[in-house]
């Protein structure tokens, strides 16, 4: 199988509507999971919580995934999570990659995890689980949710300890950085962690300790009121169901970008 | 599994759906845009997008039977990756039973 990662190589034959940019970093956390940082385009502007499609030429095809941009809008960089596949058509390459190496970006971003879905409020939850937590990466980045909102509750949920770790570093990063610390006051964002295989003060999965109230007893929080409380949630297909049922039960409906409300899911992603 | 255009697109041709659409994959006849099957990714941005709710995931029990009609056209038609202005009778049309019989199958 022909990868092609060379710069050059891929710019020679990348497909029109896609840039080409150069990985500058590679951390792998887990056999599962890995983040990078590559260089961003020009001109290239995107709001903070959306995704874009990124891609490989593979046997002189592009393959694309649609990954959610982990960078706040305003970053001189990019930054994604990505899962790693056995045999998936773009992962099992794509988890090989290597600064220096090039990766094809299509031009358009787009998405529904983005402030401007949601109407005004007091409390955001942005609710997710695994490598969901990456729009959220953005988010919790962007001076604009500080002003829109007083409370930031990002609940991260997976099904052992040691996967909590990279969103536990990201909100330790965020609150411990000077400059954000100038643009926005971090100590508004509260990190809610969950494990559902293993034992763990917070143990179950978080659409459990929503219908348990656990989750707003633990935070001391009155529990979701359409008022004053707005959510976005990025998880797996069920996860996804199955909160977006509890938020609707609690009063609150559904936005768009063209018709902002008081939630807003991705849908971008399988399984 | 994919998203499919409806008749209610027909004689509107509102194109907020191309804004949102990552992959480009909306093709624009006269007066109606569809969908390429292949192409959509299911990010379901679209869906809400449209003013004249056209748009439906083809698990929906209405969608089946558009998907031939925006497979055969995605084919013919070229495609349109920013969004234009609508038809200039979008309102009046938007929400008006049995369009399907004024579609045109020229190519924009």
């Amino acid at each position: 199988m022909n990868v092609m990662t060379h710069p050059a190589e891929l710019e020679d034959c990348a497909p029109a509507g896609t840039f080409v940019e150069t990985v500058t970093s590679v951390t792998h956390y887990t056999d599962n999971l890995f983040h990078f940082h590559m260089t961003r385009p020009n001109g290239f502007r995107f709001r903070s919580g959306e995704f874009v499609m990124i891609g490989l030429m593979i046997d002189k095809k592009p393959v694309f995934r649609a990954y959610s941009i982990a960078s706040p809008s305003w970053a001189e960089d990019l930054e994604f999570f990505s899962i790693k596949v056995p045999d998936g058509p773009l992962t099992a390459h794509l988890q090989k990659i290597q600064p220096g190496d090039a990766v094809l970006m299509r031009k358009k971003p787009t998405g529904t995890l983005v402030n401007d879905a949601l109407v005004a409020g007091k409390r955001l939850y942005m609710f997710s689980t695994g490598t969901g937590i990456a729009p959220f990466a953005s988010v919790i980045r962007d001076p604009d949710t500080y002003e829109k909102f007083d409370e930031l509750i990002l609940t991260h949920s997976c099904r052992e300890v040691a996967e909590l770790k990279y969103g536990q570093e990201l909100v330790a990063s965020v609150k411990q950085d000077e400059m954000l610390n100038e643009l926005f006051d971090t100590s508004k964002l509260r990190l809610y962690n969950s494990v559902t295989r293993e034992t763990f003060p917070y143990q179950g999965r978080i659409t459990d300790l929503i219908e348990n109230r656990k989750l707003f007893a633990d935070l001391d929080v009155p529990p979701l009121d359409p008022a004053t409380d707005r959510a976005m949630i990025c998880g797996s297909a069920e996860m996804l169901k199955d909160t977006k049922a509890l938020l609707e039960k609690a009063g609150l409906t559904e936005g768009a970008n063209n018709r902002p409300a008081e939630f807003v899911i991705e849908r971008a992603f399988a399984g | 599994m994919t998203f499919v255009v409806t008749d209610n697109c027909i004689k509107c041709k509102y194109t907020d759906c191309v804004e949102v659409c990552p992959v480009d994959c909306f093709y624009e006849g006269e007066n109606m845009l569809v969908i390429h099957p292949d192409e959509c990714i299911d990010c379901g941005v679209c869906e809400p997008e449209c003013p004249a709710e056209a748009i439906l995931p083809d698990t929906e029990p209405d969608a089946q039977k558009w998907l031939g009609l925006n497979a055969k056209y995605a084919a013919q038609w070229p495609v349109i990756s920013e969004k234009i202005n609508p038809l200039p009778e979008a309102e009046e049309w938007n929400g008006v039973d049995g369009k399907l019989e004024h579609l045109s199958e020229k190519a924009a």
